[in-house]
């Protein structure tokens, strides 16, 4: 067989779009091991970046998935730990060749290339990105605000009609740009991804379609959804405001414009950037943003800066956000001349600048697109399509395409009236509420195109034909058509690619939409990376209205049914759109017509009242009376004296967090306000922290022997252990106890969904969330046992009431057996987290530095933190925010004494006598069921709790099993005295524990029947929760606020962790290791396509029993 | 090509005074600016000057010419319509001949024996066609000047094909169009208020008048289309007197490359050591 270096270099497209894993499955480790240096090899020397890119990506897969396969009897091995460092400090190729050269000593192990994976990956997309950066910088026009460090050189300059006072009201003329949005009618396989696009323009193609919007039922017309005003005025700072955001800044010096986090103005300041007034290359120059605006306005002039999203909620999937960053960039470049007029329509060449300084303003705030989403620029329906990189462009001999796409308008011929008339009158666009994350996506997209695996390969090419399909049917005016072929591509080829397109919300909106509009129903189509945001459903025209009032009536009760599974950030809505056919367009107002959108006024005239008219400067007074002459005298301005009122004396008689009331939540779920008060002390003495989780530098932190673990992967096959479980299994004495109160922080980014209850993937045919997984393992191990398993979920404040309500609605999944829910008994209220704290987790414990870009945004988020701790009052109560969000479960130490205390153990045992054996696990080990083998060999070694361990991989932080002053025990990671100490330990804890109930309770000093007496079980557990440490963790939390927004915080809490149930020297603790299919943990929604294709996810099918 | 009529624009708004501007030129002599311009164009043979001024100018414009008055005639430019509209006011000057174009508000000083013009027109001559002169400049200063796109001609250092033209444009602009291979990064080829322009220019201008306003940038574009026009790099710098403190520099400029030299460096670090930070 060739080489796999063939797949890459060969000129043959039937070679080079072969996948990778079918010749690599045919290879034996050596093979494989071999195949790796020649492709390492290759990569250091390629000069064509796609090739290296690729032999990166092969280097990745082969290492993630085929040759742990090959692994599965060899030592596990340790990932030396100033590799890690590379790593975490973006030093991948150095953390490689630590890897390699630790895999060349020690001989390959799971461990290390668990760590090769990740770096091969991290240092493929690092390329991508550093290339999209090269070439956003080296686009013509472009280039000179990377040159330009001082503003005596700056070469921009205001257009003189911007410097016209109206003689009436005193004022500068406005100049407004307003903007359509966009949306992709094809969805052709995320293919408008920048690095699909460079490497196979021909490929990427979209038809992108300008619109306005209003929201159904609220607004009267669509209209540009997004708009821009600019004007100068009399000081030399820029005015930034956001209108929708509520937010407004004085910018005075150079490095505040850089500071992208700083407030919510980010997106103009990125404007303000990319559109060269205050051009990049100037940044950390030390000069005065005074001298610059004097520059380019004149003296002690400066420039105000407004942006307005008209009631279009974050998360639309239309590209609101680009398309305001360019109508902001458009009206900066129209201001200072870069545009041959001031107002109406851009030039094609002036479309494609605004695009290339979008794409400049995405990258310098961190962020990025598609290269379709400027779309709303262009006026109509146009095709963009990739373009083969020539002589003369910067990606010539580097990658096939160009970062800049081409667009053609369809003109009339191409897509008659008629026809856009129809889809207008077809199409109903909503906004299903969802946020998500659609990064780990565009990811997965651009991993698979490189490998071409063969499915999502064959997937890519097929939405192709649905691209010709859609064209035919708008240029026909073939609605119904366009519907069918929509649809075609969500269900066949989308899906295919990306599994986690779609999600249980959207195929219940899909299956009622249909149930009730029948053969009316015409056809889905997804916006954007993922479902539940921007949507398109298609109808016969006729019942149109009818399909938009029953499609809101349907998301809002799919939302209220799921709304504590997945992460809604507002309510659906619906909307009416029309196609917008000129593109961005401005118009200069002066005199009476100078006046900023409506919002703007609302919060900035009490800003200028309370400061009192005689302080004002003479252009703010003017701006004063012109707006009260406007108030008294224009139609438009109807309704803004009310609205005035409100924001002068705002109504603070309603409940600004809806819902329960964080005293009822405290007092209803044991809040101990002493203990709390207490804690906040000692955060604020620092007598706790992060760095007092720690155990004191000079303790012994070994790794432990191979005798210190029970083999529990020999059991899984071992008759006699096998034979010991299924016999007591058959007995009914054992119960699964599985921790579900948690929010599951990293699923949802803290979006506070009850990860239990998060239907997460498609299993058996269906969308299942964690909780309805583990009941059809239970299901099986039930059947096969032929005796019913208690199944117990422990809950919390937070989850409870949703777990209990999930359970009834489906009704408890048609488990039969006994089926518990242990209410959390202990609550926490979170904490504004200590400056010290803060730092400490950002300067003293490990984390993976970001790309330049993203890193500056995160440290300028961090600085706003600390000012945030500061000015809030460190380690005081959080309570800005809803109560759910400001409390806290306190850790999963307290599940199993919780049991003891609300009675669901005494009652397990009235109904179940013979029960000895509890199995806890967390809601996300998914692979974890009751095997009767480790059952087995848990009850053969006499144990009264035995934790289960897996083999260490890169990705496994949190401590591990370890000789700590040399005694046999599990160690947190927080408790580490020094992050690496974790790099030495071979096995890390899944956190399954099979627990003997008669031995825990008698470490307890409690008898099974104490379980009666209360107060004798509570003292019990004080005292022992008082002798296991406490944890001080940051944790971030989201805040929800306006039409979808979100804002993230760290907040402190405290926590106890189980496994330090093995440092009680009174309990007999086992260790025992166990496949990793069954104690890997899904952390994080980007784990989800790994887990699926390494075989994991069939797995899990075949452990449940999913009748 | 025969060049033997020159074109002095000096009827702008801002710019109508700076032609009457006394300096000391390179021999120690006072003089007018408008007297340093005639000397330039007398020096590469040029006998027939046209000056286009504002009405009311006259009288203080033959005064400032002073001998060099007898060679002159002032056209007055009745109507603000462009500059273009400037140049083709001396349309009946120029008729079907070429013409040597200056703008009254630049002085040049070269750094060869031949003037500025004189080189010029040497080119001209030699290459039979419309030629400018142009300057590397600065994209910090392109706001003050029309600036040219285009490509070195094989086999010469300092000329080049005009492909287009662009007034006062904006560095994203200049970037994308008028970008020279050769030159520095962020220079690009500006004006240097010096042509040789064939009659064709003054037809392209009767058109765009007969529409309003006639721009001379806009018709060089054309020009650049529909026949051969070089740039020329010439040996020497230009000075916009127009500009703040561009007549001081251009006196300091005239007095360092002048008999005075000494002088004036004496008068320069006297100053820079009186005056304070």
């Amino acid at each position: 067989m060739a080489s796999l270096l063939s797949l890459i270099t060969s000129s043959l497209d039937e070679i080079r779009n072969q996948s990778l894993d079918q010749p690599c499955a045919e290879l034996s480790l050596e093979k494989l091991l071999d195949e790796c240096t020649q492709l390492d090899q290759f990569r250091r020397e390629a000069e064509n970046l796609y090739q290296r890119v690729r032999a990166l990506l092969f280097l990745y897969s082969i290492h993630r998935y085929h040759i742990p396969k090959l692994l599965a009897q060899s030592e596990p091995g340790t990932i030396p730990y100033h590799g890690y460092q590379h790593f975490l400090n973006r030093r991948f190729e150095e953390a490689i060749d630590v890897f390699l050269k630790c895999q060349l000593q020690d001989g390959p192990s799971d461990g290390i290339s668990s760590a090769l994976a990740s770096t091969y990956q991290r240092l493929a997309f690092q390329t991508l990105a550093d290339q999209v950066k090269r070439s956003v910088r080296c686009v013509r026009g472009n280039q000179w605000m990377f040159r330009m460090g001082h503003p005596a050189d700056h070469p921009l300059e205001i257009r003189s009609q911007l410097l016209t006072l109206d003689p009436t009201h005193a004022v500068y003329p406005i100049l407004r740009e307003r903007t359509p949005v966009r949306m992709d009618l094809t969805h052709c396989g995320w293919s408008d991804i920048f690095f699909l696009g460079m490497d196979y323009p021909e490929g990427a193609k979209v038809l992108n379609v300008s619109i306005d919007l209003a929201i159904h039922g609220k607004n009267d017309q669509p209209m540009p959804p997004v708009e821009a005003c600019l004007r100068v005025i009399d000081q030399p700072v820029l005015r930034l405001t956001s209108v929708d955001l509520e937010c407004s800044a004085d910018i005075t010096s150079l490095n505040e414009v850089f500071d992208f986090a700083k407030d919510h103005l980010g997106l103009l300041k990125a404007a303000i950037i990319a559109s060269g007034i205050v051009p990049p290359g100037i940044e950390g120059s030390g000069q005065k943003l005074s001298d610059l605006l004097e520059k380019v306005l004149g003296p002690n002039r400066g420039l105000e800066l407004v942006s307005n999203v008209n009631n279009i909620p974050k998360g639309s999937r239309l590209a609101v956000s680009t398309n305001l960053l360019a109508a902001l960039i458009s009206a900066c470049m129209r201001a200072t001349g870069q545009t041959q007029s001031l107002t109406g329509p851009l030039l094609e060449n002036e479309r494609r600048l605004v695009l290339a300084r979008a794409l400049l303003g995405e990258w310098i705030g961190g962020s990025g697109g598609g290269w379709q989403d400027s779309g709303g620029v262009w006026p109509g329906i146009k095709m963009i399509t990739g373009a083969i990189a020539e002589n003369g462009d910067s990606e010539f001999g580097i990658s096939r395409g160009r970062l800049m796409p081409k667009h053609h308008i369809l003109s009339t011929d191409d897509v008659p009236a008629a026809a856009r008339e129809a889809l207008q009158a077809s199409l109903v666009l909503v906004h299903g509420g969802m946020a998500q994350n659609v990064g780990p996506i565009l990811e997965m997209v651009t991993e698979k195109y490189l490998l071409r695996s063969t499915s999502a390969w064959q997937a890519r090419l097929e939405t192709h034909e649905v691209l010709d399909d859609i064209l035919k049917a708008l240029q026909t005016g073939d609605i119904k058509a366009l519907g069918a072929a929509t649809t075609r591509n969500f269900m066949g080829p989308i899906q295919t690619i990306i599994p986690w397109a779609s999600n249980l919300y959207t195929e219940t909106i899909l299956s009622e939409i249909r149930q009730e509009m029948g053969e009316d129903f015409w056809g889905f189509w997804m916006l954007g990376g993922m479902s539940g945001g921007g949507m398109g459903f298609i109808f016969a025209p006729h019942r149109k209205a009818e399909a938009q009032q029953k499609l809101l009536g349907i998301m809002l009760r799919a939302k209220s049914a799921l709304c504590s599974s997945l992460p809604f950030a507002m309510d659906p809505v619906v909307y009416d759109f029309s196609i917008n056919e000129n593109g961005t367009t401005a118009e200069l107002e002066s005199g009476n017509a100078a006046m900023m959108p409506l919002g703007y006024y609302s919060f900035i005239i009490p800003n200028l009242l309370s400061k009192g008219r005689s302080s004002l400067p003479p252009r703010q007074l003017a701006e004063l009376n012109h707006f009260a002459t406007a108030c008294r005298t224009q139609p438009k301005m109807a309704g803004m004296k009310e609205r005035l009122f409100d924001a002068i004396f705002p109504d603070s008689s309603g409940n600004h967090h809806a819902g329960e009331s964080l005293d009822d939540l405290l007092t209803a779920n044991g809040f101990d306000r002493t203990m709390h008060e207490q804690i906040g002390d000692d955060l604020k003495a620092g007598r706790i922290g992060l760095a007092q989780n720690r155990l004191a530098a000079n303790s012994q932190i070994e790794d432990v022997l191979e005798s210190d673990v029970l083999d529990g992967e020999n059991a899984m096959q071992d008759r006699a252990a096998i034979a010991r479980g299924e016999r007591a299994l058959a007995d009914g004495s054992v119960a699964v106890v599985t921790l579900a109160a948690g929010a599951g922080t990293r699923w949802t980014q803290g979006a506070g969904v009850v990860k239990a209850l998060n239907p997460f993937c498609r299993i058996a045919g269906k969308y299942r969330s964690f909780i309805e997984v583990h009941l059809a393992k239970s299901r099986r191990t039930s059947r096969l046992a032929g005796h019913e398993m208690p199944h117990v979920f422990t809950t919390s404040h937070f989850s409870h009431q949703a777990t209990q309500q999930f359970l009834d609605h489906y009704q408890n999944f048609s488990y039969t057996g006994p089926l518990a829910l242990s209410p959390g008994k202990s609550i926490g209220l979170r904490m504004v987290p200590t400056q010290r704290d803060m730092r400490f987790a950002w300067e003293e414990m490990a984390q993976q530095v970001l790309d330049v870009q993203q890193q500056k945004v995160r440290d300028s988020v961090r600085s706003a933190w600390l000012g945030w701790a500061e000015m809030t009052g460190e380690a005081s109560d959080y309570t800005d925010n809803l109560a759910h969000q400001c409390i806290h479960p306190v850790g999963h130490w307290y599940e199993v004494p919780n049991m003891l205390q609300n009675g669901v153990l005494a009652k397990l045992l009235d109904h179940q006598p013979q029960l000895q054996t509890l199995v806890l696990h967390n809601i996300d080990t998914v692979g974890m069921h009751v095997d009767p083998g480790l059952l087995g060999c848990h009850l053969g070694s006499g144990a009264a709790l035995t934790f289960e361990m897996i083999t260490r991989r890169l990705d496994d932080r949190g401590g591990g099993l370890a000789r700590v002053n040399g005694r046999v025990q599990l160690i947190e990671g927080l408790a580490l005295p020094r992050e690496e100490d974790e790099f030495h330990l071979t096995y890390y804890n899944s956190n399954t524990c099979w627990i003997q109930i008669d031995a825990l309770l008698d470490s307890f000093g409690l008898g099974r029947a104490d379980l009666r007496n209360l107060q004798k079980v509570q003292q019990a557990i004080r005292r022992i929760a008082a002798i296991m440490p406490t944890y001080i963790t940051l944790k971030d939390v989201k805040k929800r606020w306006g039409r979808g927004q979100e804002d993230v915080y760290p907040v402190c809490q405290f926590e106890k962790l189980w496994v330090d149930m093995s440092q009680l020297s009174t309990l007999n603790c086992q260790f025992m290791k166990v496949p990793r299919q069954r104690g890997q943990q899904l952390k994080d929604p980007a784990q989800l396509d790994g887990w699926l294709r390494d075989g994991s996810a069939s797995h899990l099918e075949s452990l449940g029993d999913w009748s | 090509m025969n060049i033997s009529k020159a074109v002095v624009t000096a009827a702008g708004k801002n710019q109508r005074t700076l032609p009457l501007q006394t300096l000391v030129d390179r021999d120690g002599v006072q003089k007018s600016a408008l007297s340093i311009l005639a000397e330039e164009i007398s020096s590469a043979g040029i006998d027939q000057i046209a000056v286009v001024i504002s009405p009311g100018d006259r009288a203080s414009y033959e005064q400032a010419a002073g001998e060099h008055g007898r060679k002159m005639q002032f056209i007055e430019q009745t109507e603000p319509l462009g500059y273009g509209h400037a140049v083709h006011c001396a349309a009946s000057f120029t008729g079907d001949d070429p013409f040597l174009l200056m703008v009254g508000d630049h002085l040049y000083l070269s750094t060869t024996d031949q003037s500025c013009a004189a080189q010029l027109i040497a080119t001209a001559t030699a290459e039979n066609c419309s030629v400018s002169a142009v300057q590397a400049t600065h994209e910090s200063k392109l706001r003050n000047y029309g600036a040219v796109g285009g490509h070195r001609l094989a086999g010469s250092e300092n000329l080049y094909q005009i492909e287009s033209v662009r007034e006062k444009p904006s560095p994203t602009e200049a970037e994308q169009s008028l970008v020279v291979p050769g030159l520095r990064a962020g220079n690009y080829l500006c004006f240097f208020g010096l042509h040789v322009l064939t009659p064709s220019v003054m037809e392209i201008l009767a058109k765009q008048l007969s529409h309003g306003r006639a721009d001379l940038s806009a018709a060089l574009a054309l020009l650049s289309r529909s026949e051969r026009y070089l740039a020329h790099e010439l040996h020497g710098r230009r000075h916009d007197i127009g500009l703040q403190y561009g007549l001081l520099t251009a006196q300091l400029a005239l007095g360092l490359a002048g008999k005075d030299r000494d002088e004036v460096l004496t008068h320069i670090i006297e100053l820079l050591a009186q005056s304070h930070a």
